[in-house]
């Protein structure tokens, strides 16, 4: 009998045909598997005879073992000789075999052993240990085979460890390859997460869990087919449909993308999309739609895979288990970590208390701790409760914002935003999301749906937040570090695309719209939802401008500024930028386009700072306009304004300067006027006086003899020269808090310092701290700059902070004669940052002057007297 | 044939190949680089703190034409990119001995 090429392409084409007509994957494996076992088992006799097939056994191993031959997959067989020898004189015959194959249309891979070879320990390539769980008769000599199934199980059941831990490896190194996510738009059907190998993988773990079994049940030396036990029958059995259904649909796809491909290319791209919507019923242009079939599928076999790997996979050295052990030591009462899994004590009490879901993601975001697959099907189970609870929930009142803001501070906030996808909860607090779930928006450049897109922003900033060696990301990762409510950026990034979802046109002003009320619902105060809207508009400002505008032209950066308006909304922007790039894809924030990012940062960073410390509101009328009710309120507000930076608008809102001019007739009544109040964790302190010289020294060493730490300052006069002072305070004794008569004490002091009754070197002598004596870890800086201000001398300052330290600088200044306009304060952790403007008898100060000036301030700086 | 190579402001790009394509000119490969020619780099302050850009980010536009189509796709190119600064870039060619088309084979001006 002769199966040459045409033959066995002769019986291929129908299974073919017959697929197309009825779609059915599982099937159509079979039958090509069944084909191709005929002419192979046809090529074998012709190629040995009956007398060199002793000692031979041919035998089907991997995919078309499990009788699962798709259209261009290879056809992957093991050569099983009794002894090496003749192995190496049956050279041509298997070399002629094969070219039966090729000629066929059929790629077959390869390879011969010995029953002892197989059945031993392959540590580099444990795929090929797995292969032969596969195993399967095809032609030759059985009892070369049989000699095989007898080592089998017993070296499955020796080996079970090994091989799963392998399995793990290769799986954890198939999954980080496809970036740990199903969520790909065009994703590969076999490799990504989710795909067919997991599938398959699950079915190893569990086939190898239940080796012993076999071991005990020796194979019948007659068996044609090796199987520890049907492949399937240890999966969960809760949810065998769905499995089973999403295996169905994934068989099917991967003929298709064969059938339509032509060969083994498993990637589901736009076009095919587009067939397949179209196979199903639906148009073209609802492959989008079609896609969240693919996705919802992937996503029971992705779970599946992992619920085998945690179960199967055990630690393979002790530092991990010291590791997970330590993690269990994070339990509550609430929950419990066990083998690195979170487990909930009470899961029951989820459907009384909904709300322990919300301290459920915390903990995940605090810890990073992954739960336990029963775990998260309990809260899945909950999702309902949780939606009626929410109902209940909302409003300004809820508290909902503070639950959500704390678990998007955390660390871990990203995973525990994917828990909470995966289990509908974030559907169920947001109802918002469902219309990016597993959402494809077709782009050249982007590589996730775009809710996976949107959570892996969250993920990049907190990634950032961690620091970085490379010297361009550490700018990004400080100024992550700086933010002081990342939580408000993180939940412009949560929803500034979920306009994406179903809407003709602008998808900025659809997900502007779509943020709103889920503001609303949570109950955000209104501050924050205002930065939000900001972010959200103008999240495509920055990529416009970085690559559309010429970034050395000052207008660039000028007119760009204008529209940002504060130094707060720039660093929000430019770090939402960094996320929403790096989470297009892990390439697409290349060092040219951070380069680029950072660069148009730092111009419109210069020239906020520059316009708002060194321009002056020349007239208050139209702020006043707006603030004041009557023609005299006008006026006298107009006239206060004018005079003081531009900055002095921007950072404050329509609520603070009326408070600050409130102030003014006290001010008039007892020539200072002096406001404390609490900010978070802060203090803040308001003075307004009479400009006079010493004064900003003085009010600072009145603050440091609290034994106070000054963390930000600014200094303003006006054009009467009426002074505002605004400093920011941290009480490190909690001295206010625990004493509320020394908050009394500490503004009528000030009071008096800024009256000339008390002088303030009196208040410090007591409190003095001597000099550090310690090297600064902090690199000094003192610089001036006559360039920037048209009457001012600038004077920065970047120091180790210590207590005392403003009123020091402050001194030097006054010493020298100096008049302060206006002063910024700002501290990073140990590092001062402080920028002074200055003038001498009403001038700036020549080169020569500024600079001897510096030296004293350095001295000042190491707490030498002047 | 002609190799066209330039080195552009990356936000004269959509200029330059508006212009490219008013002369006939589709197929390009395009590149983001950083370097630096005469204009060196520059000096920010950032907080009171000096830090200098070394290599500036640019894009680089590379063309094969024939040797007929050279000048006018230069001309189109330079005046596209030009902002009369520091900075602008510059155009390099070179002669190219072939160019085959991988799909079918067709080689030389055939292949462009």
């Amino acid at each position: 009998m002769t199966a040459g090429a045409p033959g066995l392409l002769a019986g291929l084409e129908p299974i073919k045909q017959k697929f197309l007509e009825t779609g059915d994957g599982l099937e159509m494996v079979r039958q090509r598997s069944d084909a191709v076992d005929r002419a192979v088992a046809a090529l074998f006799h012709e190629a040995f005879g009956e007398q060199a097939a002793s000692g031979v056994a041919l035998v089907a191993v991997g995919g078309y073992g499990r009788r699962q031959l798709f259209p261009c997959s290879d056809v992957d067989l093991l050569f099983l000789f009794e002894r090496d020898s003749a192995a190496e004189a049956a050279r041509d015959r298997i070399a002629k075999l094969l070219r039966g194959l090729w000629d066929g249309g059929v790629r077959a891979s390869h390879s011969v052993r010995t029953p002892a070879e197989a059945a031993s320990l392959a540590p580099d390539n444990v795929e090929l240990n797995i292969s032969l769980l596969d195993a399967r008769y095809l032609a030759g000599d059985m009892a070369a085979l049989a000699r095989l199934f007898e080592r089998l199980p017993g070296f499955y059941a020796r080996e079970k460890q090994t091989l799963a831990r392998g399995l793990d490896r290769l799986t954890r190194a198939r999954h980080a390859k496809h970036g740990d996510t199903i969520y790909h738009l065009e994703p590969n059907v076999k490799e990504a997460p989710g795909g067919l190998r997991d599938f398959q993988v699950a079915c190893w773990l569990s086939q190898l869990a239940h080796a012993e079994e076999a071991a005990a049940n020796a194979v019948p030396p007659e068996a044609r087919g090796f199987a520890l036990s049907p492949p399937e029958q240890h999966l969960p059995a809760e949810t065998r449909d769905a499995w089973m259904e999403a295996k169905r649909f994934l068989f099917a796809l991967r003929c298709y993308l064969h059938c339509f491909n032509g060969r083994d290319n498993n990637i589901l791209t736009f076009e095919n999309q587009e067939r397949l919507a179209e196979r199903a019923g639906a148009s073209p242009q609802d492959a989008a739609v079609w896609m969240r079939d693919y996705f919802r599928n992937v996503r029971v076999i992705h779970r599946l895979a992992r619920r085998t790997l945690d179960e199967v996979a055990t630690p393979e050295h002790s530092l991990f288990t010291m590791f997970r052990d330590r993690k269990s030591r994070l339990s509550n009462p609430d929950f419990a970590v066990a083998r690195g899994m979170l487990y909930m004590r009470h899961p029951e009490a989820l459907v009384q208390n909904p709300g322990l879901a919300m301290r459920l993601f915390e903990f995940i975001a605090r810890h990073g701790v992954p739960p336990a697959p029963e775990t998260e099907r309990r809260i899945g189970g909950a999702a309902g409760n949780f939606r009626e609870y929410l109902r209940k929930q909302c409003g300004a009142s809820s508290g909902l914002w503070f639950s959500i803001a704390s678990i998007l501070r955390l660390p871990h906030a990203y995973q525990a935003l994917v828990v909470m996808r995966e289990t509908g909860l974030l559907a169920a607090l947001f109802p918002e999301y469902e219309r990016i779930d597993c959402l494809v928006v077709r782009d050249f450049y982007h590589r996730y749906t775009v809710d996976e897109h949107s959570l892996r922003t969250i993920k990049t900033l907190h990634e950032l937040r961690a620091g970085s060696d490379d010297a361009l990301t550490q700018h990004f990762s400080e100024l992550m570090q700086e933010t002081e409510r990342p939580e408000v950026l993180l939940f412009a990034l949560l929803f500034h695309d979920v306009g994406k979802g179903g809407w003709e046109g602008n998808h900025t002003t659809a997900g502007l719209a779509l943020a709103e009320q889920a503001m609303e619902r949570i109950g955000m105060p209104e501050p924050e939802r205002e930065t939000v809207r900001f972010l959200i508009a103008h999240h495509l400002d920055m990529p416009a401008i970085m690559t559309g505008r010429d970034l050395a032209d000052p207008e660039t950066a000028r007119a760009f500024a204008s529209q940002v308006g504060t130094l707060e909304r720039l660093q929000s922007l430019t770090l939402m930028t960094y996320a929403d790039i790096s989470a297009v894809n892990p390439e697409a924030l290349t060092p040219w386009r951070k380069d680029l990012l950072w660069q148009l940062y730092v111009a419109t960073h210069n020239q906020l700072t520059r316009e708002m410390e060194a321009e002056r509101i020349g007239t208050g009328a139209a702020v006043a306009a707006q603030l004041a009710s009557n023609y005299s309120e006008r006026q006298a507000l107009a006239r206060f304004l004018e005079g003081l930076p531009t900055r002095y608008l921007r950072i404050h809102g329509p609520d603070q300067i009326r408070r600050h001019f409130q102030l003014k007739p006290v001010l008039e009544r007892r020539s200072v006027a002096v406001q404390l109040g609490r900010r978070h964790s802060l203090y803040e302190l308001v003075v307004l006086a009479r400009d006079r010289a010493f004064l900003l020294a003085s009010i600072a060493g009145t603050i440091s003899s609290f034994a106070m730490n000054i963390v930000k300052a600014e200094a303003f006069s006006n054009r009467d020269g009426m002074i505002l002072d605004t400093f920011i305070f941290a009480d490190p004794n909690r001295t206010l808090e625990l004493n509320p008569s020394e908050a009394d004490r500490l503004t009528s002091t000030l009071e008096q310092v800024v009256l000339g009754k008390i002088d303030v070197r009196e208040l410090l002598h007591k409190r003095r701290t001597p000099a550090a004596t310690h090297r600064p870890r902090i690199a000094r800086h003192i610089a001036f700059d006559n360039q920037t201000s048209p009457n001012e001398t600038l004077f920065h300052v970047i120091t180790e902070d210590r207590p005392g330290l403003l009123y020091d600088l402050a001194s030097t200044f006054s010493f020298n004669r100096c008049d302060i306009d206006v002063v910024l304060i700002d501290t990073e952790g140990r590092k001062a940052i402080d920028v002074f403007y200055v003038r001498s008898k009403g001038r700036k100060l020549d080169d020569a002057a500024a600079r001897r000036l510096c030296l004293k301030l350095e001295r000042a700086c190491s707490g030498s007297e002047e | 044939m002609k190799k066209i190579e330039a080195v552009i402001q990356p936000h004269k790009l959509e200029d330059v190949r508006e212009a490219l394509k008013e002369v006939g000119i589709d197929g390009m490969t395009i590149s983001d680089v950083r370097g630096h020619g005469r204009q060196k780099g520059h000096r920010e302050v950032y907080r009171g703190q000096e830090y200098t850009v070394d290599l500036l980010p640019k894009v680089k536009i590379e063309i094969v034409v024939p040797d007929s189509r050279l000048e006018e796709t230069v001309k189109a190119l330079g005046d596209a990119a030009r902002t009369g600064k520091l900075g602008d870039g510059k155009i390099f060619i070179s002669s190219i001995d072939d160019a085959i088309r991988i799909r079918n084979n067709d080689r030389g001006e055939g292949a462009l």
